[in-house]
């Protein structure tokens, strides 16, 4: 048991801050913004119908929303999934004992830094369809000139590309963090006991790292959902025909482009509780699994 | 030492009283603050400040604080917001497309009571009548008129000498299919025409058909209830733009791609270009940077209707509500000094706007304007062919931004493979759901 | 059979090859971008696209900088993020010391209530933020890009994270000792944590770099505008006839390197910092 100190009044003010900026700045704003889901609104508010549950309902019934939901799932999907298998290829990679190793860490990490429009700004200018550096690139390699922003796949592969890429670095960080927690020992006891490369990786490293998979899964979803508005609005402004629109991108929409911010509100209360369960369902199948070790 | 001293004393003594009377006399007595927001970026930003300096030199009452705040939609999205803490800015530009959400928001005050009110003179004859008509509704004149456009074609005059083609002055949709067809086979462009994938094209061509988007008069005489997106004219439309991009004749630069679309006839990938007519100095500019000789034409329409004419597009100046009589005096004195004579001759140089005062287009024309720059010459007389009835006075949609997205969807599921016919059928349906919705709030 | 150390070699030699490969795939966007930065929008707009450097790399630069404004945009986008940056990281350990050492009723929901706020970004509350902001009277200050994100979920998470990996021995020497709790706060769990600190700052202030919906709204004065605002104007939205791509390759450049270079100043802390266990 970890000692404590006596005292209820000093943990309360040292917590004090945080709680009154969560609470004025995070909880009161969005709690104002569910109630106005409850409304017909245009005009930021400045007209509005009260409906109740009604956006709600249209929303489930529509087949329209129901497929930009799926869309958001595909994409977080493709996302979280390329970033980590990816990211701890990576970060293994990284891991090994070569000289330079700290420059190559730098080097693979740093797109991090970049913010989502600019990241956006660069791919979306790699990819242009007519006068593009990737375009070029497969026009030479494959002779075939894909014209990535008219087709639907194509775009989604776009824009998961350019959001995987953007978040690389995050993912393999904590991997390496996480990497440089597995004993030695452990490892060189597996290589007397004549354990091969794949072993050593299932039984050993995979499990010690599990902590950190399970947080960046949570970490990169919760990117992948609420983070990605910037890229999608440059890139493809959730084109061509929607094939792009997931959740966080039409709710920008309604809200900024079409002034409908009380259907806007209503899918930023369903975009948080979608976004909860599924980290509620990480938490109860990841938990166990997870090995923190002693 | 003691001199030292005695020096540095003075000096700051000395900076003191400078820096005091700058306060004194920076603080002008009586001067109206009032904060302008527009939507005009990359070169043209500088180019208004240095237009918002001239102002304020002139009128030392008044103060303009200019601000870009991105494209039209931002602009509106900023001051919608700063309404809400009544701190609105007083004089905004607005895209077209936004005057039926603007009247019904209640944040404006029409330019025509204004001018009433405050006793303005102003020459309205000497404004040339689109621009203004778009602006009208219910009798009240809303916006001040400043930067208005049509669409218009471009195209390389050196690739087509080079392909052996040419284009009449007013063409059609078959002759651009021909010309397109030959320019490809000549080998000298690997495509031959582009425009940006935007609805605004679409309501150009709908407006030189004479066909209305909504009915009631285009949306002026009340609110509609029937819509036009799947009307013959529409699919005409379509279907040739469809033609176009399965020969692999049109190149799609993509949705709202304005640069792009620029991009690709500037870098002679394709040697036609449709795009606004907003664009005529740069566009001549970055032709003769890039070695070839810039030509321009009408837009192309269907073949055997008549030419109807556009509705003007761009934006104008709208005043918000809220303010101070004294500010909103000012408000209105700087949106007309805008649209002064010598500021549209002014404005019209440096972009390719239209010059929207008669007197303007005067002083272009001894100026030798015209003649210099047959390009702007072109627009121009495509903008005075214009007839005026409601199709080409410009369509009155509360949602117009949502139907303009519905339009660019539906072109894009045609491009995958969907018919015209059910495409423009379940955007109609779309737009008129919008529609409804939209007139529900707002009228409640 | 080939001999261990000529597999190892190769291993080796491998390594670096696929990792001098990645780095430089990672990197080929910018590296792109930064060509382009050098070339006249001209040169840019052709096909195929040209790799060679240009000569407009002066002018670019120049006209990002002065016509743009990046200078004062960048200097203002700088204080807000070191603000937020300092003020967050005293507020989480605050609170991460409070919910490791003592212990009081509904500790477990107080942590979850601020978990939680990961999962209330700005979109979902903007629009009732702003009225918020403006009834406190700090619309257009610099206090709206500051206050509201002194909480830091993620640096409460972090911190909390780090102190329990932190042996008890310490605790109880301190307390043997007579040090209360601020003593030991700032005497010994402070300076063990300068790793977390510098990790938590760099992302921080990364963060606060790329706002950009938020000072859009909440902010009216342009000379009080962050940098990505000025960005957005550089490469222009809406119909700006044809984008200055060579200065806007060339400001994408120039908003890029602070972080980049908090990112490599801080780095060791950064990688040590998210470290789940102590070093070894």
């Amino acid at each position: 048991m970890r000692s404590k100190y006596p005292g209820k009044i000093l943990p309360l003010i040292l917590l004090a801050p945080t709680l009154i900026v969560s609470v004025l700045f995070l909880y009161y704003p969005a709690g104002m913004s569910f109630r106005l889901s409850l409304f017909k609104t245009l005009f930021m508010g400045r007209k509005k119908i009260f409906n109740g549950i009604g956006n709600f309902v249209s929303l489930f019934t529509s087949p329209e929303y129901l497929g930009i939901v799926g869309k958001s799932f595909i994409f977080s999907f493709s996302v979280v999934v390329g970033g980590l298998v990816i990211g701890l290829g990576i970060a293994l990679l990284a891991n090994r004992k070569v000289r330079g190793a700290r420059l190559y860490r730098t080097g693979l990490i740093w797109p991090y830094a970049l913010s989502p429009a600019i990241a956006g700004t660069i791919w979306l200018f790699l990819f242009n369809p007519n006068t593009g550096m990737l375009t070029y690139i497969m026009e030479v390699m494959f002779g075939i000139k894909p014209d990535w922003l008219a087709s639907g796949p194509l775009s989604m592969f776009m824009v998961i590309v350019a959001a995987t890429w953007k978040n690389l670095g995050y993912n393999i960080i904590f991997f390496l963090a996480g990497l440089q927690n597995v004993p030695g020992e452990f490892l060189e006891a597996a290589d007397v006991d004549g354990a091969n490369i794949f072993q050593k990786f299932w039984h050993i490293t995979l499990p010690l790292l599990s902590p950190t998979i399970f947080f960046l899964v949570v970490m990169n979803m919760i990117y992948s959902f609420f983070r990605t508005f910037a890229l999608i609005d440059i890139m493809t402004q959730g084109g061509p025909a929607g094939a792009t629109n997931i959740m966080i991108f039409n709710l920008y929409r309604d809200a900024f482009k079409y002034f409908k911010s009380g259907i806007a509100a209503s899918q930023s209360l369903l975009l948080f509780v979608l976004v909860s369960i599924l980290t509620l369902i990480q938490f109860k199948t990841s938990g166990r699994g997870v090995y923190y070790g002693g | 030492m003691k001199l030292k001293r005695a020096i540095t004393f003075s000096l700051i003594m000395l900076v003191l009283l400078g820096a005091m009377s700058v306060g004194v006399y920076g603080q002008q007595e009586d001067v109206t603050n009032i904060k302008f927001w527009h939507a005009m970026g990359g070169t043209r930003v500088d180019f208004i400040k240095r237009m918002v300096e001239d102002f304020n030199l002139i009128h030392p009452n008044v103060e303009v604080k200019v601000a870009y705040k991105g494209s039209y939609r931002e602009t509106l999205t900023a001051t919608q917001a700063a309404a809400r803490t009544g701190n609105a800015p007083h004089v905004i530009q607005s895209f077209e497309i936004g005057t039926r959400e603007n009247i019904d928001s209640g944040l404006f005050i029409p330019a025509g009571e204004l001018i009433d009110e405050y006793g303005i003179e102003v020459e309205w004859d000497d404004y040339i009548d689109s621009a203004l008509n778009y602006y009208r509704v219910g009798g009240k004149l809303w916006g001040f008129p400043w930067n208005s456009s049509n669409a218009i074609l471009y195209y390389n005059k050196d690739k087509f000498e080079e392909a052996g083609v040419s284009l009449s002055t007013k063409p059609t949709f078959q002759e651009v299919v021909d010309v397109s067809q030959k320019l490809v086979d000549s080998g000298v462009v690997e495509g031959g025409i582009t425009w940006p994938l935007h609805s605004w094209f679409f309501e150009q061509w709908m407006a030189e058909q004479g066909q209305v988007l909504v009915n009631k008069g285009n949306g002026r005489e009340g609110r509609p209830d029937k819509i036009y997106l799947d009307s013959e004219p529409a699919k005409r439309i379509f279907s040739w733009w469809k033609e176009l991009y399965d020969k692999d004749l049109w190149i799609n630069p993509g949705v709202e791609a304005w640069s792009q679309a620029n991009s690709l006839f500037l870098g002679e990938t394709v040697a036609m270009e449709i795009t606004s007519t907003s664009d005529v100095t740069g566009m001549e500019k970055n032709a003769a940077e890039n070695g070839f000789e810039l030509g321009t034409t009408y837009i192309p329409i269907p073949d055997g209707t008549e030419r109807n004419g556009q509705a003007v597009g761009g934006g104008n100046l709208w005043i918000t509500e809220g303010h101070s009589d004294a500010q909103l005096k000012a408000a209105v004195e700087f949106a007309l000094w805008m649209s002064n004579i010598e500021n549209s001759v002014r404005w019209h140089k440096g972009t390719g706007y239209f010059p929207i005062r008669k007197s303007a287009v005067d002083i272009l024309e001894r100026e030798g304007w015209f003649e210099a720059s047959p390009n702007s010459d072109t627009a121009f007389n495509q903008l005075l062919d214009t007839k005026a009835n409601p199709a080409t006075a410009g369509a009155l949609i509360g949602p117009f931004r949502q139907v303009r997205n519905i339009v660019t969807d539906a072109f894009q599921k045609v491009m995958s493979g969907t018919s015209v016919d059910k495409a423009l059928e379940e955007a109609n349906q779309k737009a008129k759901t919008a529609i409804e919705e939209y007139q529900e709030i707002a009228t409640s | 059979m080939v001999s261990p150390s000529t597999r190892d070699k190769l291993a080796t030699f491998f390594t670096h090859f696929a990792l001098i490969f990645l780095v430089l795939l990672i990197a080929s966007p910018i590296i792109f971008a930064l060509i382009a930065s050098t070339q006249s929008t001209s040169t840019i707009l052709n096909y195929p696209p040209q790799f060679l450097p240009g000569k407009a790399i002066v002018n670019n630069f120049t006209v990002a900088w002065t016509e743009y404004n990046l200078g004062r945009l960048m200097l203002n986008s700088t204080m807000i993020a070191i603000a937020v940056t300092v003020g967050k990281t005293i507020i989480s350990i605050a609170a991460a010391m409070a919910l490791v050492y003592f212990d009081f009723p509904f500790k477990s929901l107080i942590f979850i209530i601020i978990l939680l706020t990961l999962l209330l970004p700005v979109p979902v509350r903007i629009v009732s933020l702003f009225d918020l902001v403006r009834q406190l009277g700090m619309a257009d200050t610099f206090y709206a890009m500051i206050f509201p994100f002194f909480a830091s979920a993620t640096g409460t998470f972090l911190f909390r994270q780090h102190f329990q990996s932190i042996p008890d021995s310490l605790a109880d020497a301190a307390r043997v000792d007579g040090a209360g709790p601020l003593r030991f706060l700032t005497q010994v769990l402070v300076p063990m944590s300068m790793n977390t600190i510098g990790a938590l700052a760099v992302i921080q202030f990364i963060y606060m770099w790329n706002q950009y919906l938020w000072p859009l709204i909440i902010m009216q004065s342009e000379n009080k505008q962050v940098i990505q605002l000025g960005l957005k104007m550089l490469t222009g939205s809406g119909r700006a006839g044809v984008k200055p791509w060579g200065p806007a390759m060339a400001g994408s450049i120039i908003a890029m390197l602070p972080p980049l270079l908090i990112f490599l100043l801080l780095q060791e802390q950064f990688m040590k910092g998210f470290a789940l266990k102590e070093e070894k």
